[in-house]
C-alpha cells in the first residue's frame, strides 16, 4: 500500500481447504465483529476485514512490517480457532500487496467463487465491511480499497454476462417455466413425490411469484406435511390425472417403478387447458414422466438430465465470460497499484515544494531590502517572477519523483 | 428513415446478444423517428396538396408509420425488443421508398368527406399492422416453442419472449385490429354506397375485402375458443395474411378501388 505499510491477506477457501477444515475457522455472523475487533488488536495490524461464508475464510490486513505482523496473523488464526498449526498452515494461500488487491477483487467479481458468477458473494463482502466499518477496523487506506473492489465488482457484472445464467438444477428449472410463462405470478405448481430436490424447486418458483401449491403423495401425511409447509392444497394421489391440467408446472420425484404421466395424459390436459402450456420438471429417477410426452403441442418435459445438461451450458457459457471479466480485473488492478504508487509520492513532493518556497521567500526578502522603493507594481512582478522560476526549477524533480513512484523506484 | 435505420441496428444487439442497454438507443431513436415520419408524411401530403395518402408510396409510408408506432405500444406493455428485429426494417423499407420518389399510381377519391376517407385509410392499415404484428409474435412463439422443445438454448435464444406474452402479443393485436378492420371497412362502405351506389358491392376487391373480415373473425374465434398457439396458429395467421395480401393486389384490378396511373 505505502511505504510503510503492508497489504496481507491470507485465508482458505473452498479450493485450499476441505470442508472440515473451513468449518472449524467459519465465523458465525454474530461473532464477527468480535473477532475482526480481536484481529485488528493484533501488534502491528493497523487496519483489518475478515470475511467468512461457507466457502472461505479471510482476513484482509494492512500491516506495519510484514515480517512481524505475519505472526501475529497466523497466532490470530490459531488462537481464536483453536486450531493447531499444522492442521492448517498447509491449507493457508499468501498474498501480498497487488496480489492481495487482484485477490479482492476477483472474489467480490465472484471469479474465485466455487460457482463462478454467483451473486451473494459481494453482498457477503459487503456485510464484513460494513461489520468492519462498525467497529472501526477499516480506515481511510483499506476503506478506499473495499470501495474500489465494489466498483470492480459491478463492472464486471455490467460489462459481461458472467451472472445472466443459472447454474443449478432449481434454478434452471425456475428459468425455463420463465421461458415459457414469463412472470409466474398466480402460477399453480403441483408436486407430486416429495423429495429435497423438488422441494427446493418448488421454492424457488414460489420466490418468483408461483401462488397455488398442490400437492400428490402416495402417502397422504407425507402430502399433508409439505402442503402445510408451502400452504398449498392436497390432490388424492387417486385424483391425479383429473387434478393435474389444474397446474402449469408440475413437479414429479416419486419412487415409482413405471412412468407415472404418459403421451395420452399430455394430450389430455392439453384439450382440458384448452392448449395452455404446461411445464413438467421431472426430477423422479426412474422417471416418472414419458418423455414422448414432450411431443405434444404445449407440453414441455425436462428431466433431470435435461435440466443437468441445460446447467452445464450455462455453465460454459459463464467460463467464456470469465475470460473478459479476468481481463477487467487485471486493468482494475494496474490502475489500482498506479493510484496509489503516485499517492506514496505526495510527501515527498510537498517537503520540496515546501523547501523551495521557504528558499524563494527567504531570497525574495532579501532582494527587495536591496532594491529599495519598489513601488507595488514592480514587487507584483519580480514576487510573480520568482514563482515561475521556482516552478519551472522543481518540475523536472517532481515529474521525476511521480514517475519514480509509479515505478517503485527506490532512488 | 435514418433513425429507424439507428432503431433496426441497435435493436438486434438488445435482442439477439441480450445487451439491453442497446435499447437505450433503440428505443428514443424509434421515438424520434415515429415524429419524424410523421411530420414528414404530413409535409409529403402537403406538397402534393392533398390531405390523403392517395399514391402507393404514400400510403406505404402510413403503413410504415402506423408499424413502428404498434411496434412501441408493444414494447410500452410488454417491455420487449423482440418484435422490433422484424418491425423496424419493415418501418425503414416502407418509409425508404417514398422518402426519395413519389408514387407513381393513385386511388381517385372523391373531393369530400376527407375526413373519413382519410379514418377508412388508417383503420384499415392499423388493421393490417395488427395482422403483421400478430403474425410475427406467432412466428417468435413458434421459435421459443421449438427452442424449448429440443431442451437445448439455442445460440441467443434467450432474446425471444416467453410463450406467454407472445401469445398474448399475437391475440391481443389481433383482438385491436379488428374493431380497426370493422370500423374501417363499414366507413368505406357508407361512403361508397353514397358516391358509387350498390354497384360497388359487387366489385371483385370489395367482395374480397368482405371475405378478409370473415376470415380475420374466424381466425380470432378459432384462437379464443380452441386455444389455437404454435404451428397451427400460425397457419391460420398466415392464410388470413395471404387474403390480405390479396385485397391489397386486387386494387389492381379492381374497378372502383385501384391504384391508377394518373
Amino acid at each position: 500500500m505505502s511505504r510503510n505499510s503492508h497489504l496481507v491477506l491470507i485465508g482458505v477457501n473452498h479450493t485450499t481447504a476441505p470442508i472440515e477444515v473451513r468449518e472449524r475457522l467459519a465465523i458465525p455472523a454474530g461473532r464477527l465483529a468480535d473477532a475482526t475487533r480481536t484481529l485488528v488488536h493484533q501488534p502491528g495490524i493497523r487496519e483489518g476485514l475478515i470475511l467468512s461464508t461457507c466457502n472461505r475464510v479471510e482476513l484482509l490486513t494492512l500491516q506495519d512490517d510484514g515480517a512481524t505482523s505475519q505472526a501475529s496473523l497466523l497466532r490470530f488464526l490459531h488462537e481464536y480457532f483453536a486450531v493447531t498449526p499444522s492442521s492448517l498452515t498447509p491449507h493457508l494461500y499468501e498474498y501480498r500487496e497487488s496480489e492481495a488487491v487482484r485477490h479482492l477483487f476477483r472474489v467480490a467479481s465472484s471469479l474465485d467463487s466455487m460457482v463462478v458468477g454467483e451473486p451473494q458473494i459481494l453482498g457477503q463482502v459487503k456485510e464484513s465491511y460494513s461489520i468492519a466499518r462498525e467497529v472501526g477496523a477499516v480506515s481511510s487506506s483499506l476503506d478506499s480499497l473495499i470501495q474500489r473492489a465494489f466498483t470492480v465488482a459491478k463492472k464486471v457484472r455490467s460489462e459481461t454476462q458472467i451472472g445472466s445464467s443459472s447454474v443449478s438444477i432449481a434454478s434452471v428449472a425456475v428459468d425455463l417455466a420463465r421461458k415459457i410463462f414469463g412472470n409466474l405470478q398466480g402460477k399453480t405448481v403441483l408436486l407430486v413425490g416429495a423429495g429435497k430436490m423438488s422441494e427446493l424447486a418448488a421454492r424457488h418458483l414460489i420466490q418468483q411469484g408461483a401462488s397455488h401449491i398442490l400437492v400428490a403423495n402416495r402417502t397422504q401425511e407425507r402430502a399433508e406435511r409439505i402442503a402445510a409447509e408451502f400452504r398449498g392444497q392436497v390432490v388424492p394421489f387417486h385424483a391425479l390425472y383429473d387434478q393435474a391440467a389444474r397446474a402449469d408446472i408440475v413437479i414429479t420425484s416419486t419412487g415409482a417403478p413405471q412412468k407415472l404421466l404418459n403421451r395420452t395424459h399430455g394430450q389430455h390436459f392439453m384439450q382440458s387447458r384448452r392448449n395452455r402450456p404446461m411445464f413438467f420438471i421431472d426430477i423422479a429417477v426412474p422417471r416418472d414422466v414419458d418423455p414422448q410426452m414432450n411431443e405434444v403441442e404445449g407440453c414441455f418435459v425436462y428431466d433431470i438430465d435435461d435440466l443437468q445438461q441445460v446447467a452445464a451450458t450455462n455453465l460454459a457459457d459463464r467460463s467464456r465470460e470469465a475470460v473478459a471479466a479476468e481481463n477487467i480485473v487485471a486493468t482494475e488492478v494496474d490502475k489500482y497499484q498506479q493510484r496509489i504508487q503516485s499517492r506514496d509520492a505526495v510527501p515527498a513532493i510537498l517537503a520540496l515544494q515546501q523547501n523551495a518556497e521557504t528558499i524563494r521567500e527567504a531570497e525574495l526578502t532579501r532582494a527587495v531590502k536591496r532594491l529599495n522603493g519598489l513601488t507595488p507594481q514592480q514587487l507584483e512582478a519580480v514576487e510573480a517572477l520568482t514563482r515561475s522560476l521556482t516552478a519551472k526549477l522543481l518540475h523536472p524533480q517532481l515529474a521525476a519523483l511521480r514517475e519514480a513512484a509509479r515505478t517503485r523506484d527506490p532512488e | 428513415m435514418l433513425l429507424y435505420g439507428v432503431a433496426a441496428l441497435s435493436v438486434l444487439p438488445a435482442a439477439l446478444y441480450d445487451r439491453p442497454k442497446w435499447n437505450k438507443i433503440a428505443i428514443p431513436a424509434a421515438i424520434v423517428g415515429l415524429l419524424f415520419h410523421f411530420v414528414s408524411l404530413a409535409e409529403m401530403l402537403n406538397a402534393a396538396h392533398h390531405r390523403l395518402p392517395v399514391d402507393t408510396h404514400e400510403t406505404q409510408a402510413l403503413l410504415g408509420l402506423i408499424l413502428a408506432g404498434a411496434f412501441l405500444l408493444v414494447y410500452w406493455r410488454y417491455r420487449t425488443v423482440s418484435l422490433g428485429v422484424f418491425v423496424l426494417p419493415i418501418s425503414f423499407l416502407l418509409g425508404l421508398v417514398p422518402a426519395f420518389r413519389p408514387g407513381q399510381e393513385s386511388t381517385p377519391f372523391p373531393q369530400f368527406h376527407t375526413g373519413w376517407i382519410f379514418l377508412h385509410i388508417a383503420l384499415l392499415l392499423a388493421a393490417y399492422a395488427a395482422l403483421v404484428l400478430s403474425l410475427l409474435a406467432s412466428v417468435l412463439y413458434l421459435i421459443q416453442e421449438r427452442t424449448l422443445k429440443s431442451k437445448h438454448a439455442a445460440p441467443g435464444a434467450s432474446w425471444l419472449p416467453p410463450l406467454e406474452t407472445t401469445d398474448q402479443i399475437a391475440l391481443k393485436t389481433l383482438l385491436f385490429g379488428l374493431p380497426c378492420m370493422t370500423a374501417g371497412l363499414l366507413i368505406g362502405s357508407l361512403i361508397a354506397q353514397q358516391t358509387i351506389g350498390p354497384s360497388y358491392f359487387l366489385d371483385p376487391k370489395v367482395l374480397l375485402s368482405f371475405a378478409m373480415w370473415l376470415a380475420y373473425v374466424g381466425m380470432i374465434y378459432i384462437r379464443r375458443h380452441s386455444g389455437l398457439r404454435g404451428r397451427r396458429a400460425i397457419f391460420l395467421s398466415a392464410f388470413v395474411f395471404l387474403v390480405v395480401l390479396a385485397v391489397w393486389s386486387a386494387n389492381q384490378f379492381s374497378v372502383v378501388h385501384r391504384f391508377t396511373t394518373p
